[in-house]
């Protein structure tokens, strides 16, 4: 869908948070040898990211930035009316994790909660979902937390080994008299499922001992079918196919341009895309703000972690005209028009494994 | 843009020098030819040819003539 429209929500907060464990790529010197890490490194942009320790879930970092964010808001938790947990990595198959946050955040119980899978144009797609909740769900307040982690990566793997960081996000959403839309362009074509999938491991190809045993590809990569698999040069055409047309669709949509936008957030996927895309969209790498430098590539979380350690002092101060667009696994991508500021930014939360809350 | 016009371009990508790529180089031979070296090509054809080519193909492709043989086949409108 192209122009879609929604208005009296507004974004009321924003928080991210990271595990407290930074990872640099020297540690990889050893397995893939500094010269061919540096390729990469330079390549990707990724100079450090931050890695949960085992047993540290998306969930924890996610109910570690709404606490925060509801505390420094100072809202009351019974007021949250819906709350959105959006990731590939649950805590369990089942049962759905929002329903876990519901207890860990002491929400209402009679608050909605729900999951929705999907990566990295997840923070387009979790606007829309609660602007509509909220335009006509009869919704006046949405939680919207979103992350992945990368427990699925081979680490002897380099297409993805160096690239992904672990973080998660919460947003509060608001009803609001104010006016002011946003404007959203959506899509999506499943003949790209194959090029970003972990193959086995679910119901189409249950997990058994083949498929856990890592085995080399063509390239030298060493990963089994429970481990993602990325074709990078696949995943690269698709962004030159769809992203500056979305763009495109969405400025037209809003009957705007890259000169009236004060920032253009995109999902973190590597500097080398971004930066072909900013030279191809004629937009000025001093709209585009980056944090795949110190976090990497963080999934759906990459806008708000982009937003809250590049924006934070200005969206906490004033309004801002932004585009946001994200785009990736399925293939899925989305991008809206909005208009963002004078909202709570905590500063980045670096979760350590003893600061859990509420653990289940 | 001719057959061999393309060459030196892939010798840029692949950090190679010039004149050391013919149309008979096997990719499998050159040092810094790799995954990330088919994203490069796919960003130099995008913004020099002002198309993408297939990157199946590209994965198919077993000598630098393979890869001006797609370049060469888009432009003449194949």
């Amino acid at each position: 869908m192209s122009g879609v429209r929604i208005s009296g929500m507004r974004i009321a907060g924003i928080a991210s948070a990271v595990p407290d464990r930074a990872h640099l790529p020297t540690e990889f010197y050893e397995l893939f040898g500094k010269e061919e890490v540096l390729k990469v490194v330079n390549s990707t942009g990724v100079h450090k990211r931050h890695l949960a320790p085992p047993g540290m879930c998306t969930s924890d970092l996610c109910v570690a930035a709404a606490n925060r964010l509801l505390c420094e808001g100072k809202w009351d938790r019974q007021s949250i009316d819906a709350v959105i947990f959006l990731s590939q990595s649950p805590d369990y198959f089942l049962p759905f994790t929002a329903a876990l946050i519901q207890r860990r955040l002491g929400l209402s119980t009679e608050c909605a909660a729900f999951d929705v899978n999907l990566g990295c144009s997840g923070y387009v797609y979790g606007l829309w979902l609660a602007g509509s909740l909220i335009a006509g769900g009869g919704m006046r307040r949405v939680l919207l937390l979103m992350g992945d982690n990368t427990s699925h990566v081979s680490e002897e793997d380099k297409s993805v080994a160096l690239i992904f960081g672990d973080a998660g996000a919460a947003s509060i959403l608001d009803k609001t008299e104010e006016p002011g839309e946003f404007i959203f362009v959506l899509g999506t074509d499943g003949r790209g499922a194959k090029n970003l999938i972990i193959p086995a491991g679910r119901c189409r190809k249950p997990s058994d001992a083949t498929t856990r045993l890592r085995r080399e590809d063509k390239d030298g990569n060493r990963r089994s079918e429970e481990e993602l698999y990325m074709n990078g040069a696949e995943i690269f055409a698709f962004t030159l196919a769809e992203v500056p047309k979305m763009i495109r669709q969405v400025l037209t949509a809003s009957e705007k341009n890259i000169e009236t936008i004060d920032s253009v957030i995109l999902h973190q996927a590597n500097k080398f895309i971004l930066e072909y895309l900013a030279k191809r969209m004629k937009i000025p790498m001093e709209k585009m703000p980056l944090s795949l430098g110190e976090y990497g590539n963080t999934s759906s979380a990459s806008i708000p972690v982009t937003m809250t350690h590049c924006l934070r002092d200005q969206l906490s101060r004033r309004k801002m005209d932004l585009l946001l667009g994200g785009f990736g696994i399925g293939y899925s991508w989305g991008a809206v028009t909005c208009t963002v500021g004078e909202i709570v930014m905590p500063e980045m939360i670096f979760l350590g494994m003893d600061e859990i809350d509420g653990k289940p | 843009m001719t057959r061999k016009e393309i060459i030196p371009q892939i010798e840029i990508l692949v950090e190679a020098d010039a004149g050391a790529l013919s149309e008979q180089t096997l990719l499998s031979e050159i040092t810094h030819w790799d995954s990330l070296a088919a994203v490069g090509f796919i960003a130099m054809v995008d913004e020099n040819f002002g198309f993408t080519p297939s990157p199946k193909r590209i994965a198919e492709s077993k000598t630098v003539g393979d890869l001006v043989d797609l370049v060469i086949a888009n432009l003449k409108g194949q």
